[in-house]
């Protein structure tokens, strides 16, 4: 297989196909070097990649929603290319981190290089709990390749003056953009706009925002659920 | 107001670029993202004008009471539309001419499009398939949206569309609800039931899928409900 796609900063090889409903990434990972991907993510690989299971983040991973542990992939001998494919259909995208930090929704990691630290944050009772999404977020900085993941496109949006994103379409976002969790509108749009609560963004930086929710999907079928009879 | 559709057909999402003192409504719960001055006020219909019989009737063809208002501050703004379920969106500009619009199926409109509940939608009202349809008039752009693809079939004479798969087509197309079989029972068990007949000139758009036969496929398989 021919890896066309190369980004602009040093970094491993890689290429994304089946963008944005179906996206997987095949990486290239040199000889001696190693890749850290979610547990189960990955689809293929090369006969010489030796896999080592480790646990990360501690206890804490046990509360976002994502698998406790991350699988080591080391190319022996020679370089060596893996298929890593994440369980949601969706997007994925790739950030490469040079001694910065991106906070990523606890579902969205997908893979990264050994020298990208990640770990879990508190978001704070408040912020976690009126977003609706979990309590956790996923630091990632370091030096390396970042790929994350999830349902439904991805948007990547440049904040220069703040900007309002619904708290349930938050895929990942720059360190140093500070963020609110409140309403929008009046009084009336809190009650019946539908728009629930977003995240204030302000700062500058990036916010990558997802086109899709898993939940909406989940209790739009719902309805189509068979009804237990009671006897 | 410049409307671009992005990552379709299965992820689609519509970025909505407003100049200062455009506004544009919206349905409930689409906005995803937005501009930081972006101003929002909710009301029943229009901005500054209340209208309960309309969010009513509206609220019938499965649309929300209320709708939402955005207005952008002094240098203009964007805001980011999207749907809950997989599938495109479409953006068509009006002029003067009028559409109908699946009710479920409508996303967005410039401020002065008029909306209201379509009483020949009743037609389709006892047909089982809950089909209720939305009148779109006036001058600007309106966003809808479908499950899965969008598709266009202009009609000159007859045509036949199943109920499940209409987006929406243009006014000018005179239509009546019948089976899609010689008989009822055929229709029935053909599992294509009710169909919708269109007579004249004008486009229909259709949907490549239908929800409620998707929602069929994945609703047996799950536990069920108490």
């Amino acid at each position: 297989m021919e890896l066309q796609e190369t980004q602009d900063k040093a970094g491993f090889e890689f290429k994304f196909e089946g963008k944005p409903d179906y996206g997987y990434v095949t990486v290239k990972i040199p000889a001696g070097e190693t890749l850290k991907v979610e547990a189960s993510a990955m689809a293929t690989m090369d006969t010489n990649l030796s896999m080592k299971t480790k646990f990360k983040g501690g206890f804490s991973r046990l509360f976002q929603g994502e698998s406790l542990f991350i699988n080591e992939f080391t190319a022996q001998n020679a370089p060596a290319e893996i298929g890593i494919a994440p369980a949601a259909p969706g997007d994925i995208d790739h950030v490469y981190l040079d001694n910065e930090a991106i906070f990523l929704q606890s579902s969205a990691f997908v893979a990264s290089g050994m020298d990208v630290k990640a770990e879990t944050k508190f978001q704070g009772l408040v912020k976690g709990f009126f977003s609706g999404e979990n309590l956790f977020l996923i630091k990632c900085s370091g030096v390396g390749n970042l790929w994350f993941n999830s349902y439904g496109g991805i948007i990547e949006i440049d904040v220069n003056d703040g900007y309002v994103v619904d708290t349930g379409h938050i895929v990942a976002f720059t360190e140093g953009l500070e963020y609110n969790v409140t309403s929008v509108g009046g009084y009336k749009s809190l009650f019946f706009s539908g728009e629930g609560l977003v995240c204030k963004f302000s700062g500058q930086g990036k916010v990558w925002i997802q086109t899709r929710k898993v939940n909406p999907l989940a209790w739009w079928v719902h309805p189509f659920r068979r009804s237990r009879k009671n006897n | 107001m410049d409307i671009e559709i992005q990552l379709g057909p299965g992820s689609s999402a519509a970025k909505v670029s407003l100049a200062s003192g455009e506004i544009l409504t919206a349905e409930g719960g689409s906005m995803i993202a937005m501009s930081n001055d972006m101003s929002l006020t909710t009301t029943t219909y229009k901005k500054k004008k209340g209208g309960v019989l309309k969010a009513l009737k509206r609220m019938i063809s499965g649309e929300s009471f209320f709708m939402n208002h955005y207005e952008p501050g002094p240098n203009g703004g964007d805001v980011f539309l999207a749907t809950a379920l997989p599938g495109d969106m479409m953006t068509m500009e009006l002029n003067g001419q009028g559409l109908v619009v699946q009710g479920g199926s409508y996303v967005a409109s410039s401020h002065d499009i008029e909306i209201d509940f379509s009483w020949q939608g009743l037609k389709s009202a006892f047909s089982g398939e809950g089909l209720f349809w939305l009148n779109i008039n006036g001058t600007g752009k309106i966003v809808v949206n479908s499950f899965g693809a969008i598709y266009p079939i202009e009609v000159d004479g007859d045509y036949i569309v199943d109920t499940g798969h209409i987006v929406a087509f243009d006014e000018t197309l005179d239509f009546t609800i019948t089976k899609a079989g010689k008989s009822w029972i055929s229709s029935m068990l053909g599992g294509e039931g009710l169909v919708c007949k269109f007579k004249g000139k004008g486009t229909v758009w259709c949907q490549s899928h239908n929800e409620t036969s998707f929602g069929q496929v994945v609703g047996p398989k799950l536990r069920a409900r108490k």
